[in-house]
């Protein structure tokens, strides 16, 4: 058996406050009855106190002695504020001095299992992991549709209505890509995609699956006080646990079903020698993908019907590339930050940005900028040695190119002579996912094909 | 101007009109002598004397129906229910006697009974109620409910002034709790709706201490601008300061202290969901006790009272919607 | 029990201390126009013409013509539905009667309540509720505002032997008792509360408990309104010179079921036979025969006055249906209860003299 009780406490003993009647919030001290260093009986007085209500005296919660005496006479403390301290500890005479503890979990889990009601809004939220997982969500909000025939507020109908905005065309930054009154302003106040071409800034898109909360100043937040910056980049849903999917799952759910809803999806594939980017990546200290990344950048120059967006049947060439590259947030899901200006940096340049992005993405701090506004997508998810994929379009993007991995083949090489031999070289294969609605097949082979003339060569 | 509690605001009204019309006077179980059981009239017998701070018997029912009798014949009284919680003994006289006057039979009835109410302090079941929906659904009945010392005051003179039966619902939590600053003399507050803060993307409906409650949840929520609107009154109702902030931020979280179903949030949602419609981007969103008794016990109080930490739940889920 | 009145007095022919022989003849026409009235009514109820349900005071009217006839312009009374004497003697014209009845605009409450659930504020009366004894309180307020305010009036009310089941019967007897207002509280003891009788309501006769509560309690014979009379003169004036309350117990029968569609099965044909030999309009007719009146003249005198009333309330409109929301609250000023009459001759004699 073993002496529990008096080992934990420490055997301090808080006085505090008494609250008085139920509408007293403070009190005063007239007079300690008590000095530090006497020794008190359980229920004797230590002190009298005055309220609004009532003078009366305060009742040793326990005998010992008395160790602290925190509040001076004439001082007013609200409620509930310790007076003084009484050590309990040596020999723990009678009273074994329980601590006031505060509330333990059993409290609160009964109340929820027994009064647990409605099952509705009503419920108090459970804050323990415990409790069931819906009250962490109070607002039983109807699911958005997927695909065609979203749903949409009254609100976004009636500003869609009186401007006469084809809401399918808005996107979405609402839960599960929901229009939200923001999102239909943005198009009448001329932010959105429905604004001039020639419109100054840059059209709002959702390359993003999930993105910040668009609203704030983001780079002024503090990272990580009390979950404030990642309540908005990640919220709360994002962590929760349970059967139901995280927010930012349902969102990448919702986004690339929609994508495949919209888009004639086509994948095609090209083999590319990576000998000299191999070589040229070591010389410089970069990653294959910023080379990946300059040489798809300079196709899409090359071939700016790629670079671009489609809505609907609106098809918008954009002169700037704004690259997006998808992060993987591990379970989380991932997230695409666009390199805006793609085209003016050096593989360096891109290296840079591509690793600055990333890490940004990965702690959660990107701003609501740096994931907007992007013309193509690069998604690379070959470390693991997986070679080919059909990656989905970044809406309204509508060319994505899908890098693996790097893996040492056997080929047959052909001189300028035309003579063959086979020779052991580093290749990967490109895959590029085209919207069959705005170009055909001979276009993405072009703009394959230049990629890899720009990867064969580099350094040349 | 003084710096008041929201106590002594209301403690300030009773006194003001006491001494400026004789036809008033306060009535209710302990006030007199020993000025109240939360003293809000201390004092009030020496200067007003034992018929005017009028020490009744233990009978709640017959405090409503004789604050009636006099009431008709041309007095001004204004009852005390010790708790809030009481008035279901005095609900006969107050809903079919008081209420249906009027319209029966044209005769006026200016009673005013103060009923403190709510929790939050661990009075337990029958010390801790908001019955104030009860009249909300009996016609001839108007309800306020204060959430400021300045308001407690100016309703309080609006309620002793007005020629209907008024409830005046007065939040034991704010009592000593909530000050600030309170014109001098008589003055009265209209009943209707406060905006306590303006914002532009989600307001929170309330009124009484879930103000406080709804302000501090909301001051910074991921730098959301966020309307709290102040009801201050619920019969009337202030439609058009409801829709108004409707139109204007298009989410609502409606916020109750009071049991949830059919609390007067629920008809603050009906309301929407009839005449604000088109303004809607997204459901309203009601926080309020769940439908039980108000437990005793701290964890279990503080189970079921709406608190900070639900309307900002509340409040950051309707913001992504 | 209650029902072991002493035999009814005597139809004395001789001197009434109090009332002159007008006010004895008002008496008997207040009785015979609430009992021409609410026959009338009932044969319009019997034609459709009266919605709901329909109660009457058939061999009560003593009760409330007595007792009303003792209050002065300045009191006020809270009035109960088998009290339609009380009306009538305060003013209320038998065409508003009528209408009331039959829910038309020209009714005491212009149709928003029905049957004798009124009371005409402008003469000093508030309608009763269905709860009962709900009044009582009010009754004991409107006395506390008297008293406060130091006016020699009373306030009246009449409530039935079921009511004193009721808490707010205690609440009312007991404040009024600390308070030692200026209230009459008439306990109309019928016999049955609906099918309930006496022995079912109550162990002790309540009018006992008025001693507990540090008041006066009275038995009266309440078919004989004269005796009724008396009764509440003299609570009124103990009211009015700061005695305190009185319980009056007016022991009647009810002869009528509780409402028209009570056939009345549980009561006993003896006892409804026993109590027919005490109709209070027959005593008092006999009382006034003897004293020389024209009683025939009287009774066709009032029945004319029913039938113009009838013929006046059936041509008057129904309330319009917009007029339903109309007037929950009070928009203006409040306006306190107005004088009603006082036909009895003695408030226009000094006092002393009355």
């Amino acid at each position: 058996m073993s002496s529990s009780p008096t080992d934990v406490g420490g055997a301090l003993v808080d006085v505090t406050m008494p609250q008085m009647g139920v509408s007293v919030a403070e009190g005063t001290i007239v007079a300690w009855r008590v000095a530090v260093g006497d020794t008190v009986t359980a229920e004797q007085t230590v002190c009298e106190i005055s309220t609004d209500k009532i003078d009366t005296e305060v009742p040793a919660p326990a005998s010992g002695i008395v160790a602290e005496i925190l509040v001076d006479v004439e001082q007013t403390v609200e409620v509930g504020v310790v007076l003084a301290r009484i050590d309990t500890g040596v020999g723990g005479s009678g009273a074994p001095a329980a601590p006031p503890a505060p509330d333990v979990a059993a409290g609160p889990t009964a109340a929820e299992s027994s009064a647990g009601p409605s099952g509705s809004s009503a419920s108090p939220p459970a804050r323990s992991s415990a409790g069931p997982s819906d009250s962490s969500t109070p607002p039983p909000a109807p699911r958005a549709h997927n695909g065609a025939g979203r749903r949409y507020s009254p609100v976004v109908q009636r500003i869609a209505a009186e401007h006469g905005i084809d809401l399918e065309s808005v996107p979405g930054t609402g839960r599960d890509g929901r229009v939200r009154k923001q999102d239909v302003l943005a198009v009448v106040n001329g932010n959105g995609s429905h604004a001039a071409p020639e419109a100054a800034d840059p059209p709002l898109h959702i390359e993003s699956p999930y993105r910040p909360d668009p609203v704030e100043p983001a780079a002024a937040r503090p990272a990580g006080t009390g979950g404030a910056a990642a309540g908005a980049a990640i919220p709360a849903a994002v962590t929760s646990s349970g059967e139901g999917l995280s927010r930012m799952r349902r969102q990448i759910g919702e986004h690339m079903k929609r994508s495949l809803d919209t888009a004639a999806t086509c994948t095609t594939w090209i083999e590319v020698d990576m000998s000299r980017v191999e070589a040229a990546r070591k010389r410089l200290g970069v990653t294959a993908l910023a080379f990946v990344a300059r040489a798809c950048v300079a196709a899409l120059r090359e071939h700016p019907a790629l670079n671009a967006w489609l809505e609907g049947e609106k098809y918008t060439r954009v002169n700037e590339v704004n690259l997006g590259i998808a992060v993987s947030l591990g379970d989380d899901g991932l997230i695409v930050p666009v390199i805006h200006g793609a085209h003016e940096l050096s593989e360096e340049g891109l290296a840079a940005r591509i690793r600055d992005v990333a890490q940004r993405a990965r702690s959660r701090q990107l701003t609501a900028d740096e994931v907007r506004g992007g013309t193509f997508t690069i998604t690379n998810p070959g470390q693991f040695g997986s070679i080919m994929a059909t990656p989905i379009i970044n809406q309204p993007q509508i060319g994505i190119l899908d890098f693996e991995a790097v893996v040492k083949r056997p080929v047959v090489l052909t001189d300028a002579e035309g003579n063959d031999s086979i020779a052991i070289r580093p290749m990967t294969i490109l895959g590029l996912s085209w919207d069959h609605r705005a170009l055909d097949g001979a276009l993405s082979a072009q703009f394959l094909a230049a990629v890899k003339r720009n990867l064969e060569g580099v350094g040349s | 101007m003084a710096t008041m509690t929201y106590l002594q605001a209301i403690s300030s009204a009773l006194r003001d009109e006491l001494r400026a019309d004789e036809r008033v006077l306060v009535m209710g179980e302990d006030i007199g002598v020993f000025g109240g059981a939360f003293k809000v009239t201390d004092g009030f017998i020496d200067e007003f004397g034992s018929d005017r701070v009028m020490d009744t018997p233990l009978a709640e029912s017959a405090i409503i129906g004789c604050a009636v009798g006099a009431a008709v014949v041309g007095l001004r009284p204004v009852c005390e229910m010790q708790f809030a919680d009481f008035i279901s003994c005095g609900f006969d006289q107050l809903v079919n006697v008081a209420g249906k006057m009027h319209y029966r039979q044209g005769l006026a009835v200016p009673i005013t009974v103060r009923l403190p109410s709510g929790g939050g302090f661990s009075g337990g079941p029958f010390h801790s109620q908001n019955p104030e929906a009860l009249f909300m659904h009996s016609p001839g009945i108007k309800v306020v409910a204060p959430s400021t010392a300045q308001d407690a005051k100016g309703l309080l003179h609006a309620a002793i002034h007005d020629p209907n039966p008024v409830c005046f619902m007065e939040h034991k939590h704010l009592y000593r709790r909530v000050k600030g600053d309170v014109p001098d003399g008589v003055y009265e507050t209209p009943f209707t709706a406060r905006v306590a803060r303006p914002g532009s993307d989600l307001v929170v409906i309330c009124y009484g201490a879930m103000v406080d409650v709804a302000l501090s949840a909301t001051e910074d929520l991921d730098g959301a601008s966020i309307e709290v609107l102040d009801l201050r009154s619920l019969v009337p109702l202030d439609e058009e300061a409801i829709l108004d902030a409707v139109a204007r931020c298009s989410k609502v979280v409606v916020v109750d202290e009071a049991n949830l179903t059919c609390a007067a949030g629920a008809q603050v949602a009906a309301l929407i969901a009839e005449k604000g419609f088109e303004d809607l981007d997204g459901p309203v969103v009601r926080v309020a006790s769940p439908d039980v008794p108000i437990p005793f016990s701290p964890p279990l109080e503080a189970a079921v009272l709406p608190g900070v930490d639900r309307v900002k739940e509340a409040c950051r889920e309707l913001l992504a919607y | 029990m209650a029902t072991d009145i002493a035999t009814p007095t005597p139809e004395q022919v001789g001197e009434h201390q109090h009332l002159q022989l007008a006010d004895r003849i008002w008496l008997h026409r207040a009785m015979l126009l609430m009992r021409g009235i609410e026959e009338r009514a009932m044969s319009l109820y019997r034609q459709g013409k009266v919605p709901g349900s329909f109660y009457d005071g058939f061999g009560q009217e003593a009760v409330s013509a007595g007792a009303a006839f003792a209050m002065s312009p300045e009191d006020r009374l809270c009035i109960l539905h088998r009290d339609l004497a009380a009306h009538i003697i305060r003013g209320v014209t038998p065409t508003r009667i009528l209408s009331q009845y039959m829910g038309r605009a020209g009714g005491v409450t212009a149709g928003r309540d029905g049957n004798v659930h009124f009371g005409d504020r402008q003469l000093g009366c508030v309608g009763m509720v269905s709860m009962l004894p709900d009044m009582m309180l009010v009754a004991t307020g409107m006395a506390m505002a008297f008293k406060l305010r130091g006016e020699a009036r009373c306030a009246l009310t009449w409530f039935g032997d079921g009511s004193t089941s009721r808490g707010d019967f205690h609440e009312a007897m007991n404040w009024a008792g600390v308070q030692k207002l200026p209230v009459v509280f008439v306990l109309e003891n019928n016999q049955y509360a609906y099918s309930t009788p006496l022995d079912k309501q109550f162990a002790v006769d309540p009018v006992e408990r008025a001693a507990a509560y540090g008041f006066a309690g009275v038995t009266v014979d309440g078919n004989d309104v004269e005796a009724m009379f008396d009764a509440a003169r003299e609570a009124r004036e103990r009211a009015v010179s700061g005695g305190g309350p009185t319980l009056i117990e007016a022991v009647t029968m009810r002869m009528h079921g509780h409402a028209a569609h009570d056939d009345m099965k549980y009561v006993p044909r003896e006892q409804v036979e026993e109590w027919k030999l005490r109709d209070p309009i027959d005593r008092q007719e006999k009382r006034l025969r003897g004293l020389g009146v024209d009683v025939g003249a009287l009774r066709a005198e009032v029945t004319a006055e029913i039938d113009a009333a009838a013929a006046e309330a059936l041509a008057g409109p129904m309330p319009s249906p917009e007029s339903a929301l109309d007037g929950v609250f009070c928009a203006g000023e409040s306006e306190p209860l107005g004088d009603g009459q006082a036909p009895w001759s003695g408030f226009s004699r000094p006092r002393g003299d009355r």
